[in-house]
């Protein structure tokens, strides 16, 4: 062993040089024989590279179609699942309707107030109402009713998943490999099959959104459990605790908060998801602001975004909680019966709404009062005629969004599309490979040079590429816009005390909305998709770069100032490099949105890969929508594998 | 071994191993457990943390394993309640073997027998003192009328009456670790084990958890094993002390063997700096006196036997005469004079036998 040890030691730096060789030598060899093959095959896509994934697909809806009456698997399985979600969801809009508006107003005021105290429950509470006030109060409930849903089933399949992964090593690695494929696929794709399963309507968008939402809930339970101090776990166990006794009374009230902190995030993202989820034909906000979009209609479209933006306040108030977030100190500002025992916080939430709703349905409170209500579509119509005409064209300096969408177009978007769609495929392959090569070896590679060749065997190839172009262009700006922005709210209190409500506003959007905002300004087409994907691009990342600069130790920091580093200096020689790996996993994250982002821009006309899950979507071409899917999760892999290498992989001196 | 190693002692441990890294049990024993370090790391990927460590605890002892950090001595405890599963080796807690033991006997040994105080009192935030203090008896399955009264006594003793509906974080390190102690006294174990309870605390609460260690052994008997890196609370708690590196160890003796007789180089420079008057007693440096020998009269003073050296400096300093040393019946036994007493705190060798009457 002794022996072993010592020759460990020594070859290791003699083969150096011949290691480093190989390494250069065989990704060239890889590159040049894709390139001679790929030029010898031609430079278009062959026909016989085909996985004929759009026919297979077809079939198999049309076989759906045909048996959805009779098999088993339909009759036992998916139309049960469907008719529970239906009742379940017809159960809870008709609680939410029949507390009427005043008594869902009281139940959002007093979970507020026991979450967060007063000024969650005012700010939910006026919120909430602001639905109302648009004129959209029967259609919030029916998007929270199956938004609720959703959660419910969420939770009850993430919480036990994610306290079996919580616990035990093994589970964390099977599921965690799940979720990480989870993690990088575009909401939009999980539509499809849910689609070929359970048709549309309310049953579909339940599953999309459970599908979508319970990755989250697993996640964050296991995460909670597994950031429960280990001394605490030693002192369970050393007392003689069983395991459930464990479970029961050390590990799953540690990890409550962060636990809250997860469920917010699950019905938050559920919320996005069922607005999205119009596509399948559910009514409420999302349905609206859709069919305001198709007809390119802002004033329709606006008004119910605008609702989604304050049902979105109001869910994300009353659910953070200012208690999880800061602590006991809180706790001691609430009133009395929300700092008491749980059971009795619920009987008096529960008595107070009912009252306040038999009170309501005495006076005849059924519909949300016409006088408050404000139809705000002809002033935004007007708003819009008025940019139009104003600001379009002719503007000093910056021209007008109508010059700026066009200099976008023809000076950078087309450019960069006609440099990937002309390219021979087999060139973009070999490309690939080598920068996976390049990024973390011969893995990663194979990966990326698959990918695409999967992507010309989906018969998507120049969609692909034109997607790809829109994506590349959206993170350069974003990127480039982000870090700056990103360094000085990391650097300057000032600067994130300003932005800083901002970026947690954002956060909680759905992404549908913020297509609404840039149709107003930029009309429709490819530039309004790429504007909408950097502002929804934007706040997550320089939130994550701030992040990183300001989690850098300041130890070393002084140190540099000590020296007598300049301010720039410090920033260059010691903050960013050390906040580097914390922004590029920024930077990682910011691609995974830009790409959800992309295909849902495809509904205001930003073509690509997203256009055809649309059109898989809405016109029951279902082979289109899959290969479309497909391809949009395969690039999505490349491109979230390649930036996480970089953010994980130390440099190679 | 030390005075304790007999057949009827509480903890009993043979041929202990913990190896960390991929198939530990080839590492016991073998050749490569004698690799360094580092060389076993590189070579296999093992870290050795406790190798074949034999201990006898007797009833009513305190047994201090004292070491630097990494030497192994947590790991150590662990192991005791199999916290931390062993390698190879037998553990015996009051005739149980704790290593072959199913999880109902395990439970039964950790619930009824053994508690432990941790580093960093490891008091569970979301409940109330009394709760913290009553876990033990809560996961036993005792009725809440009877964990109620037992925490409130046991936050007594400890100083903290009247706190007990407070929560963890309201208190400072001090009375956090109070609060460690009355739990693992609140289930009433024959064992008390502690791992580095107060090097988190400042020197001087620190030493108030020492004195308050003191007179809990005053009051009960437990027999108590106590991690620390903390020499001078190693020689003010220990009946003995083993001292640890590498996983194995060095040196175990009472605090005067261990400070006038270390066992090694590695030891000696350890006790190097401590005050050797403060912890040897008076017999170590005395000249002999045979029964009714001379100048039994010609003493400024005279101390019974395991007074410690400290104690008679000042006298002599200002006496010319020596001291005399008197056994249990009053008979002078021996002297100390101030070269005697000089050249102990020079630290040249002492020569005399070293008994384990030196302590307590």
């Amino acid at each position: 062993m002794a022996i072993a040890a010592v020759a460990v030691g020594t070859p290791a730096v003699a083969s150096d040089r011949s290691v480093r060789w190989r390494r250069l030598v065989i990704p060239t060899v890889v590159v040049a024989t894709i390139c001679v093959v790929g030029a010898w095959i031609g430079d278009g896509v062959p026909t016989w590279l085909d996985a004929r994934v759009r026919p297979w697909s077809d079939d198999v809806y049309d076989w759906t179609v045909q048996n959805n009456g009779d098999h088993w698997l339909f009759t036992r399985v998916f139309e049960p699942i469907a008719d529970t979600l239906t009742a379940t969801n017809d159960a809870v809009l008709w609680v939410l309707r029949h507390l009427r508006w005043p008594g869902v107003l009281t139940l959002v005021a007093l979970i507020g107030w026991r979450t967060g105290g007063a000024r969650a429950a005012i700010v939910g509470m006026l919120a909430m109402a602001g639905c109302g006030v648009l004129g959209f109060w029967d259609e919030t409930m029916v998007t929270i009713a199956l938004m609720l849903v959703a959660v419910i089933v969420a939770l009850l399949i993430g919480i036990p998943l994610g306290i079996l992964a919580g616990r035990s090593d093994r589970a964390e690695r099977w599921l965690r490999g799940v979720l990480d494929t989870a993690q990088v696929m575009p909401a939009f794709v999980y539509f499809l099959p849910v689609v070929v399963a359970f048709g549309i309507r309310v049953p579909a968008a339940a599953i999309a959104t459970v599908v979508y939402a319970t990755p989250p809930a697993i996640r964050l339970t296991s995460h909670g459990l597994r950031s429960v101090p280990v001394v605490a776990t030693e002192v369970g166990n050393s007392f003689g605790c069983t395991s459930r006794q464990l479970l029961a009374k050390v590990q799953l009230p540690m990890a409550r908060r962060a636990m809250l902190l997860g469920l917010n995030q699950v019905i938050m993202m559920a919320f996005a998801i069922v607005v999205l989820a119009s596509m399948l034909g559910v009514a409420g906000l999302g349905g609206r602001v859709l069919s305001g979009l198709q007809r390119v209609q802002v004033g329709q479209a606006f008004a119910p975004g605008l609702a989604i933006v304050f049902a979105a306040v109001a869910l994300d108030r009353i659910t953070t909680g200012e208690r999880a977030k800061r602590g006991d100190r809180v706790r001691r500002r609430m009133p009395a019966f929300a700092r008491g025992r749980a059971h009795i916080a619920t009987i008096v939430t529960v008595g107070l709404v009912v009252a306040v709703a038999i009170i309501a349905a005495g006076a005849g409170a059924d519909d949300f009062p016409s006088a408050f209500t404000i139809d705000i579509t002809e002033p935004i119509n007007d708003a819009v005629r008025w940019v139009n005409d104003n600001f379009r064209t002719g503007v000093p300096v910056v021209g007008g969004t109508g010059s700026f969408s066009d200099f976008l177009t023809l000076h950078v978007l087309n450019p960069v599309r006609d440099l990937l769609v002309d390219s021979p495929w087999w060139a973009v392959v070999a490309a690939s490979f080598a920068i996976g090569w390049a990024s973390a070896g011969w893995r990663l590679a194979a990966l990326c040079g698959a990918c695409f060749v999967g992507i010309a065997a989906l018969r998507t190839w120049e969609l692909a590429m034109d997607t790809l172009s829109q994506v590349l262009v959206i993170i350069a700006v974003s990127v480039l816009l982000a870090v700056p922005i990103g360094i000085c709210v990391g650097r300057s209190n000032r600067a994130e005390r300003l932005l800083r409500p901002l970026l947690d506003a954002a956060q909680v959007m759905p992404a549908f909305v913020y297509l609404v905002p840039v149709i107003f300004l930029f009309n429709i087409g490819r530039v309004p998709g790429i504007v909408a994907s950097v502002i929804y691009a934007l706040p997550p990342c320089i939130r994550l770069v701030s992040l990183g600069l300001r989690q850098v130790p300041i130890a070393p920091r002084e140190a540099a100032i000590s020296f007598g580093a300049t301010p720039r200096q410090e920033l260059v020689k010691v903050q960013l490099p050390m906040a580097a790996r914390a922004i590029m996993l920024g930077i990682n994250q910011t691609i995974l949105m830009v790409l959800s982002m992309v295909v849902i821009a495809a509904l205001i006309g930003a073509g690509g890969l997203g256009l055809e899950t649309v059109y898989g979507l809405t016109k029951s071409e279902i082979g289109r929508g899959v290969a479309g899917g497909v391809s949009i999760v395969l690039l999505a892999v490349v491109l979230d594998r390649v930036t996480q290498s970089w953010g994980t992989h130390p440099r190679r001196t | 071994m030390g005075a304790g190693a007999t057949s009827d002692s509480v903890i009993e441990v043979r041929g202990l191993w913990k190896v960390f890294g991929p198939r530990p049990e080839r590492i016991v024993g073998s050749p490569s457990a004698d690799l360094s370090r580092r060389q076993l790391e590189a070579t296999t990927g093992n870290v050795v943390a406790v190798r074949e460590v034999d201990v006898d605890v007797a009833p009513g002892e305190a047994f201090v394993v004292m070491g630097l950090s990494g030497s192994g001595k947590s790991t150590l405890v662990r192991c005791l309640t199999r916290l931390i599963d062993p390698t190879a080796g037998i553990v015996r807690i009051g005739g149980v073997d704790v290593t072959a033991a199913d999880g109902e006997t395990l439970l039964d040994v950790r619930r009824n027998r053994v508690s432990m105080v941790f580093q960093h009192f490891g008091l569970l935030p979301h409940r109330s003192l009394a709760d913290n203090v009553a876990f033990g008896l809560e996961v036993r399955g005792v009725d809440k009328s009877r964990r109620r009264a037992k925490a409130e006594e046991m936050l007594d003793l400890v100083g903290l009456a009247g706190l007990g509906s407070a929560r963890p974080d309201q208190l400072s390190g001090g009375m956090q670790q109070r609060v460690g102690l009355a739990r693992a006294l609140a289930t009433e174990p024959e064992i008390l084990l502690f791992d580095e309870p107060f090097s988190a605390l400042d020197p001087l609460i620190r030493r108030d958890m020492q004195d308050e260690i003191i007179r809990l052994r005053s009051e009960v008997s437990t027999t108590m094993v106590f991690i620390t890196h903390d020499l001078s609370e190693a020689l003010r708690l220990g009946d003995r002390i083993a001292i640890m590196r590498d996983g194995r160890f060095v040196q175990v003796g009472t605090p005067a063997e261990v400070v006038g007789a270390p066992a090694d180089e590695y030891v000696s420079n350890f006790v190097r700096d401590v005050s050797r008057s403060h912890v040897l007693a008076v017999e170590s440096i005395m000249t002999l006196i045979g029964a009714g020998g001379a100048g039994t009269n010609g003493f400024s003073a005279r101390v019974p036997l395991g007074t410690k050296v400290c104690d008679v400096m000042s006298r002599l300093a200002h006496h010319d005469l020596p001291v005399g040393v008197i056994d249990e019946d009053g008979i002078v036994v021996g002297s100390v004079d101030r070269i005697a007493a000089l050249r102990l705190v020079a630290g040249e060798d002492v020569l005399d036998v070293i008994d384990g009457t030196g302590d307590r």
